[in-house]
């Protein structure tokens, strides 16, 4: 087992990657390899998780976000554990003889060698483009780990469902270091019913009868409430700081639906309020109910590569979540109580 | 008032859209069944259209709601090339679906209609706000606009949008008494002349490109662009359009209006911001700008073709006279060929050659942006010029062209071409040009849309064209089918030392 890695070892490997690719030959023809790269994707995943996961997660994206992917697989071991390898994700257009590539380098390193991972790292990111770190591994790579890589960090992308009891999550989250950027998976989860509920309130009629809104049901499966429906009332409470602030109940459900959130109900007193109700289906859909009208919006169960896609396409802070995590918080400490 | 909706996130939500209800007239021809409703599911698939949304059709077949509802069920499934049909999502969108029978000549109608209405209004709550799609002949365009008007339709709580498609008339003169018919009823912010040409995303990407980077705009003037060649080519022949087309021909069909936007969107000066107005503004002006052909330049300047039979690949390919439907003698063009010029500082002497085509050997469309050569060159071989070119269809995005060393020992220089390209460096499905649009109705962003100053610039811009062609007898058919149209639109080029890109 190899101990010691050199940045310039892998960039020499990945510039004879790229020269050999550009010699394939389609028959007669030389057709050449296009190079993409939009930015350095840091992937810390745990050495016991399937690579094939990972990869094609990295490989769906690199159509989109064509990166530098560096992998680092984390190996639960004393001894000093450092290697690495390159290789190419390609693919070919319709209709075109050129391939289009990204390029990934994998690192294995043992917990002992973790503190030598991140000055290699840094020689390794592209310049001038944004560095991403995903953590896939926080249970053995947790938050105050990432610090060495936060200099470079454009945004780390964490699940805070992976953190711990929601109110450890959220006590993690509040208290790291304003930069870099840091977006929460199980935020980005809920990011269609957010929306369902914003489209909702589009309507004039709907949001001028917004302030009868006394009270928000969540309903979710399980009997401790998801991280994601302290998020979900957060921000409800959150956009609603204008008006009186509605009573928040979490519920269990029993259901088959995948996913935790099983629904979401805003509702005024008396029979003729306001009400508005959204609720995930047996399928692929949610069910959403305003005052007698129902309608269905497709809600199929999320991918790894979804939720990066949404992501990457932030480059900056998320405002809107940094404004509720407090109310999330309080909601659970309330009933962490 | 209520104030803004708190729930809005600029960050992660695209579009804020309101409720509101679509009317479409032709709602059982054509264009409703292969664009109109696969784009407004798709956009109900999507997320993108509020709750209480609804479809009114109305043509004259009598249909009841469920009728209605399945024929678009049928037409959804078939028409909807890249996406899945979701049974959940198609009854929830075919909930809003209605539909009214009438004749647009029966002011009955439109008062049934005006009842139906106010009825979906209330069901869905959709405040009052209507789109009106006219998807008929043009030849009803005005007609349907007055009975919306005589019914009271024009004007309600919420906003009332009348959306129109091409031919915005067939000449100067019917589109400015198309434009005084329809301001009758709708003023003319409220009227959204589509132009499907516009809501590709690479052409939404000219702008993009252009005033999102600092380093191309500098080059983007008469110092350093030769020439623009802006193609659209299709390989098809009329394909049961013959008596359509053999009125309009391919200076109407494609010059005027959509080629003409797109070397408008080329060539535009920056606008001082996104805003509607703003952007519409820099293309009217860019459209006014283009020099009125005198008739002798027209003979120099504009060719037209029309192809003849051929055989290609084994198959025995008709002529346009021989196409159902087309006159034997037509006269009508099915290529056109013509040398613009626009006459402001930043483009003058720039020659923008247009061309398009039926039968030509492939469907393609593209801009070609031809930079001078380095105008003293110390290699081998003599200089190339660079070469930008934006592709608009079939694969949407743009290439460089520039020379480099060849690997090895000397010093011998080679073209190599460096791509973007659209689909696959953003690997999202692209919304189609109608889902994009009649958003952009719904939402009331007119960005996208033809204006009536810039839809009569672009007639004047084509009338002594259209004059000359019309006073002198053609020599048809001129280019076989499957080849790149007639020699003289190759000479038109070369007179000035230019040649046509082959795509």
């Amino acid at each position: 087992m190899s101990a010691t890695i050199h940045p310039e070892a892998i960039l020499r490997d990945l510039s004879e990657l790229w020269v050999s690719l550009g010699k394939q030959h389609d028959g007669e023809h030389t057709s050449g390899v296009l190079r993409a790269c939009a930015m350095t994707l840091i992937v810390i995943v745990d050495a016991s998780e399937d690579p094939n996961i990972v990869g094609e997660t990295l490989a769906a994206l690199m159509r989109e976000h064509p990166s530098r992917a560096i992998v680092v697989r984390l190996k639960p071991s004393a001894e000093r554990i450092l290697e690495s390898r390159v290789f190419a994700q390609c693919w070919m257009p319709f209709a075109t003889r050129r391939q289009i590539c990204c390029e990934q380098i994998e690192i294995t390193a043992s917990h002992a060698s973790l503190a030598d991972v991140p000055p290699v790292i840094l020689a390794l990111a592209v310049p001038d483009l944004p560095v991403i770190l995903w953590c896939r591994a926080l249970s053995s790579f947790p938050l105050p780990a990432i610090s060495p890589f936060h200099p470079i960090l454009s945004k780390m992308i964490v699940d805070g469902t992976e953190l711990g009891s929601p109110v450890e999550a959220l006590e993690q989250l509040k208290s790291r270091p304003t930069s870099p950027a840091v977006a929460d998976l199980t935020w980005t989860r809920i990011t269609r019913w957010r929306q369902l509920i914003a489209q909702i309130f589009e309507n004039p009629e709907y949001l001028s009868r917004l302030r009868e809104v006394s009270e928000v049901r969540i309903s979710h499966a399980g009997s401790e409430i998801p991280l994601s429906a302290y998020y979900l009332a957060g921000w409800i409470l959150e956009s609603l700081s204008g008006f009186a602030i509605p009573k928040v109940r979490f519920e269990p459900v029993e259901t088959n639906v995948h996913g935790r959130l099983a629904g979401v109900e805003l509702r005024g007193e008396g029979p003729d309020a306001l009400r508005v109700t959204l609720e995930r289906g047996d399928g692929n859909t949610a069910r959403v109910r305003v005052d007698g009208l129902e309608n269905c919006a497709l809600f199929p169960r999320h991918t790894d590569y979804e939720l990066l896609r949404e992501e990457l396409s932030i480059a900056q802070s998320d405002a809107v979540y940094e404004r509720m995590l407090p109310n999330a918080m309080e909601l659970a400490l309330g009933k962490a109580k | 008032m209520p104030g803004a909706n708190p729930f809005q996130d600029p960050l992660r939500f695209e579009r804020r859209v309101p409720e509101c209800i679509a009317v479409i007239f032709g709602a059982t021809g054509d264009l409703t069944r292969r664009k109109l409703m696969p784009a407004l599911y798709r956009l109900a698939y999507d997320r993108r259209l509020s709750p209480g949304f609804a479809v009114v059709g109305s043509s004259r077949t009598r249909l009841s709601d469920e009728q209605f509802r399945e024929r678009m069920r049928g037409s959804v499934k078939k028409y909807l090339d890249d996406s899945p049909f979701d049974e959940d999502v198609w009854e929830g969108f075919a909930s809003g679906l209605f539909y009214v029978a009438g004749d647009v000549n029966d002011s009955d109608s439109f008062h049934r209609l005006a009842g139906r209405l106010k009825e979906i209004e209330q069901m869905r709550r959709t405040g009052g706000n209507v789109l009106f799609y006219l998807a008929t002949q043009p030849s009803q365009y005005a007609a349907t606009a007055f009975g919306i008007g005589e019914a009271g339709l024009a004007k309600g709580p919420g906003w009332r949008r009348l959306v129109v498609e091409k031919p915005f008339g067939h000449d100067l003169e019917s589109s400015r008494k198309l434009s005084d018919d329809l301001h009758e009823v709708f003023p003319e912010h409220e009227v959204y002349r589509i132009d499907h040409y516009l809501g590709k995303e690479t052409v939404q990407n000219i702008l993009a490109f252009r005033f999102g980077n600092g380093i191309f705009e500098p080059l983007w003037n008469r110092r350093y662009v030769e020439h623009v060649q802006i193609t659209a080519a299709e390989s098809i022949g009329v394909e049961g359009r013959g008596a359509y087309y053999q009125e309009a021909g391919a200076l109407r069909d494609m010059i005027q209006n959509h080629l003409l936007q797109v070397m408008a969107t080329v060539a535009m000066e920056p606008s001082a911001s996104f805003d509607p107005t703003a952007v519409r503004d820099e293309r009217a002006k860019l459209l006014r700008s283009i020099r009125i052909m005198k008739p002798g330049e027209v003979r120099c300047d504009a060719v037209r073709g029309q192809y003849g039979p051929a055989r290609i690949g084994g198959a025995d390919l008709p002529g346009f006279r021989q196409e159902e439907g087309v006159d034997p003698d037509s006269p009508t063009e099915t290529y056109a060929a013509v040398t613009f010029f626009v006459e402001n500082w930043r483009w003058a002497g720039v020659p923008f050659y247009v061309r398009t085509g039926k039968r030509l050997p492939k469907r393609v469309t593209e801009i070609s942006i031809q930079f001078h050569a380095a105008p003293h060159t110390v290699f081998n071989g003599g200089a190339l010029p660079n070469l930008l070119v934006l592709r608009i269809q079939p694969e949407e995005g743009i290439s460089l062209k520039f020379l480099s060393k060849q690997p090895g020992a000397g010093m011998m220089l080679r073209p190599v071409s460096m791509d973007f390209n659209y689909g696959t460096s953003f690997g999202e499905r692209s919304p189609s040009a109608y889902e994009t649009l009649l958003l952009d109705a719904i939402i009331g962003d007119a960005t996208l849309y033809n204006r009536q100053d810039m839809v009569e610039a672009s007639w004047a811009t084509v009338e002594p064209i259209m004059r000359t062609w019309a006073s002198e007898a053609p020599g048809f058919p001129n280019y076989p089918a499957g080849t790149w149209g007639p020699k003289a639109a190759d000479e038109m080029l070369s007179r000035r030392g230019h040649a046509w890109r082959t795509p």
